[in-house]
């Protein structure tokens, strides 16, 4: 028997150009595959700029991005919108290769200034443009936050579309149920003496299938949290890093979510709100008119301008007012309405190249033209400390000068500044269906809420603790 | 040439086709799971450093509300998904196993539900449970709805949320229905003919000899089912953020909350540590099974 290996059924050549097609190939890979160009092929600095926004809202800032880099022949920005961003970004900047420019949102500014992954803008704005002073007061915070090291606030974001919340009522509703249109709610008590007389069912009976409801809580849903702030409480004191969840203001907030749902009967709500449409619909409940008031932001009136409905020459004819928040009758103040703060924020990831052309970029979007054009076309507030007058005159949203006010008023509110917020807000998201659904008390559920979150805290300054920057 | 050079030739000739396979197998799966593993020892944010914590991650499991939560949720899910499934598909497998007409339809039938993604599946389900327009609900409303009966809020009531995932996953167990299919048509005709003349009832023969026959593919199917089981995590996902007035946690399952430590709570240390307890679970529940098969599967030979 020969000791030598059978011929291989390729033959010698085809495995010599089988190896060699792999190591060229690895080679052709390695040399033209694919990676992100950073210089243009006009020798321009090239930025990538990663958002989140599609539709409309995208348009409205590629619209100043085209019109950034025909300003100037130094840097080209490419816009890429990005679904997931927050968690791409992060993985992005982990990894060590992140966009030169993200946008994100006002809550994810704690985690990423504690730990460094963004750059502290007022390092690189060299010529002051865009100073935290630049924007509303209520705006300001949510630019800060303390270097980890230093303990000194920074700023680490600018605003580049702003969000407050406020109360939209229909007005055509509100005449149909005998109440003034002219005088919306102002304060807790009101509101619910308005949801009692603007409910409708298809028949008798406190359970009996809801046509129409006032006021839920839980619609859209997109801030869970915020019940308590209308008497008085607040969440976290970050002074002391505590979670405040089950304080009293709290849980009489949030009290008042179950007697709500209770009022409207706990299995007939629950029915009619599953036949709600999608926000971004012609069903939208409040379009519709299956809801008389809901909490939204500035950008509900490009919703209703879409798709609401229209009078006979085509132009939207939905009856609507806006106006602050109600709180208790003790909190009511017209001068100083109480609201929530809720923006779109730009930052510059830790690692990129060209910072300084990062901050070109970002002082361009930052002129006042920029800023309210961009607000404009998505139908939100402007978050600068001045508005001009033809902004507030063109605005889409019937309601700006409210929005405004709130923006403007020293008693708004934020998401707290926490890293551990992300996991509290859905301790919150969880607890306030359970609510809703009269599963647990108010007290019991926020007692547990308070005790988890400060485990997440706790967690966090340990975290903080063991890098040598615990607050401390 | 000699035989050790000959031999070199030939080993060296295998490596190369195999390299592709050996370069995926270490890159991406055996090198991430060795990082994954001194992650699980580590306090890792991901945007800093990880920091050696020893067993830290795993005492926190302990003592975590959330982490027994999902993992009792997961547990349950898999303990009502697995007999049903396993039920189900055998029982449809039966009966495409019989000679009808149009077979191959209701083959396809079945198994067309396994080639739409899940993201698809749980559109469509969350349209189909709706509380108020869903085709279900409707359904109830026409037959009961003389007496009074309405159809529930399957996917906002938290009670019900676990039956709507389970009845949700059922529907795509067409990969089982096919696969037991192909072994129920493997059990010998004559075998069956023979034990009917025997005085064999039908249930009986499937007992005494169709389940020993196709038990080693029962083996087979019990162990996906059960590692899909405690990975569920797209069609809760998806389904929970998207129904209006539902407790999302009520549809929390094993790896959601996984993914969320490691990409929303930046705590990629304790997710290492999860998934670690997920696979060493995994693993403990297949060696259970392979012991019960000793005694319990039917090998020829």
């Amino acid at each position: 028997m020969s000791d030598e290996a059978p011929p291989s059924p390729l033959g010698q050549m085809t495995r010599r150009t089988a190896l060699g097609a792999l190591v060229a190939g690895g080679i052709g890979f390695a040399a033209f595959g694919p990676r992100g160009a950073k210089e243009s092929a006009d020798g321009r600095i090239v930025l990538d700029y990663w958002e989140k926004w599609t539709g409309h809202e995208a348009r409205a800032m590629m619209k100043l991005v085209d019109a950034f880099n025909s300003s100037q022949k130094r840097i080209r920005v490419r816009y890429l919108t990005t679904a997931g961003i927050d968690q791409k970004a992060l993985i992005s900047i982990a990894a060590g290769d992140p966009p030169d420019l993200v946008g994100l949102w006002n809550y994810n500014v704690p985690q990423y200034a504690e730990t460094g992954a963004i750059l502290p803008l007022d390092e690189l704005d060299t010529k002051g443009e865009v100073r935290a002073e630049r924007f509303a007061q209520g705006f300001r915070p949510v630019l800060m936050h303390p270097d980890p090291h230093t303990k000194k606030e920074r700023q680490w974001a600018v605003i580049n579309t702003g969000g407050v919340l406020a109360l939209y009522y229909n007005k055509q509703l509100f005449r149909e149920a005998g109440l003034d249109p002219e005088r919306p709610p102002r304060t807790i008590e009101e509101l619910t003496a308005a949801n009692t007389r603007l409910i409708k069912r298809s028949k008798p009976g406190s359970d009996a299938p809801l046509e129409r409801a006032g006021f839920m809580q839980t619609e859209p849903g997109w801030w869970s949290w915020i019940w308590g702030y209308s008497f008085g409480g607040s969440l976290y004191d970050a002074g002391n890093d505590r979670c405040l969840a089950a304080s009293p203001q709290n849980v009489a907030g949030f009290e008042w979510v179950q007697r709500t749902s209770e009022e409207l009967g706990v299995e007939a709500n629950k029915t009619f709100k599953a036949g709600f449409g999608n926000y971004d619909s012609p069903l939208n409940a409040f379009l519709t008119g299956k809801l008389a008031m809901v909490v939204q932001g500035p950008w509900l009136a490009n919703v209703i301008n879409a798709h609401g409905p229209k009078d006979a020459s085509g132009r939207p004819s939905l009856d609507y007012g806006v106006v602050p928040m109600p709180v208790t009758a003790d909190l009511y103040d017209a001068n100083h309405p109480v609201g929530l703060i809720d923006c779109d924020i730009m930052v510059v990831p830790r690692g990129v190249k060209h910072p300084e052309a990062c901050m070109e970029f970002i002082a361009f979007l930052q002129r006042q033209e920029n800023v309210e054009a961009m607000a404009l076309a998505h139908y939100k507030s402007s978050p600068l400390a001045v508005s001009s007058k033809a902004f507030l005159e063109n605005h889409p949203n019937r309601g700006i000068l409210t929005f405004d006010a709130i923006a403007k008023s020293d008693r708004t509110y934020r998401v707290p500044r926490t890293r551990a917020w992300p996991q509290i807000k859905d301790e919150l998201d969880a607890g306030l269906q359970r609510m809703w659904s009269l599963e647990r008390s108010a007290k019991d559920e926020l007692a547990m809420i308070e005790r988890r979150s400060q485990e997440y805290l706790d967690t966090v300054e340990a975290q903080r603790k063991q890098r040598g920057y615990g607050r401390a | 040439m000699s035989s050790r050079t000959a031999q070199l030739k030939r080993d060296l000739t295998g490596w190369i086709w195999v390299s592709p396979w050996l370069f995926g197998f270490l890159v991406f799966l055996l090198g991430p799971m060795l990082v994954s593993l001194y992650y699980s020892f580590t306090d890792y944010p991901l945007l800093e450093p990880p920091i050696w914590t020893g067993l830290a991650n795993y005492r926190r499991m302990l003592t975590d509300d959330t982490f027994r939560d999902v993992l009792w949720r997961t547990a349950r899910f898999a303990i009502l998904f697995i007999p049903l499934a396993t039920a189900l598909s055998l029982a449809i497998a039966g009966l495409l196993n019989e000679r009808v007409k149009a077979g191959g339809f209701f083959q396809a039938a079945v198994f067309i539900p396994t080639l739409v993604p899940m993201a698809g599946s749980a559109m469509i389900w969350l349209w189909m449970l709706n509380g108020e327009y869903g085709l279900i609900n409707q359904v109830i409303k026409a037959v009961l709805g003389w007496a009074g009966v309405t159809g529930p809020n399957w996917l906002a009531d938290s009670r019900l949320a676990m039956a709507s995932i389970v009845m949700i996953s059922l529907w795509s167990i067409g990969q089982m229905v096919v696969v037991y299919l192909a072994a129920l048509k493997e059990v010998p005709d004559e075998m069956l003919e023979a034990a009917a003349l025997d005085g064999m009832g039908p249930i009986r023969r499937f007992i005494s000899i169709v389940l020993p026959m196709i038990s080693p593919v029962i083996l087979f199917n019990v162990i996906t089912l059960m590692i899909g089981a405690l990975q569920i995590f797209a069609i809760p996902y998806i389904i929970s953020a998207a129904t209006p007035g539902g407790d999302p946690r009520s549809m929390y399952f094993y790896t959601m909350y996984m993914y969320d430590n490691g990409f929303r709570y930046g705590q990629m240390g304790y997710a290492s540590a999860q998934a670690w307890v997920q696979l060493l679970i995994t693993l403990g529940l297949t060696a259970v099974m392979f012991l019960a098969s000793r005694k319990l599967v039917h090998y020829r030979s």
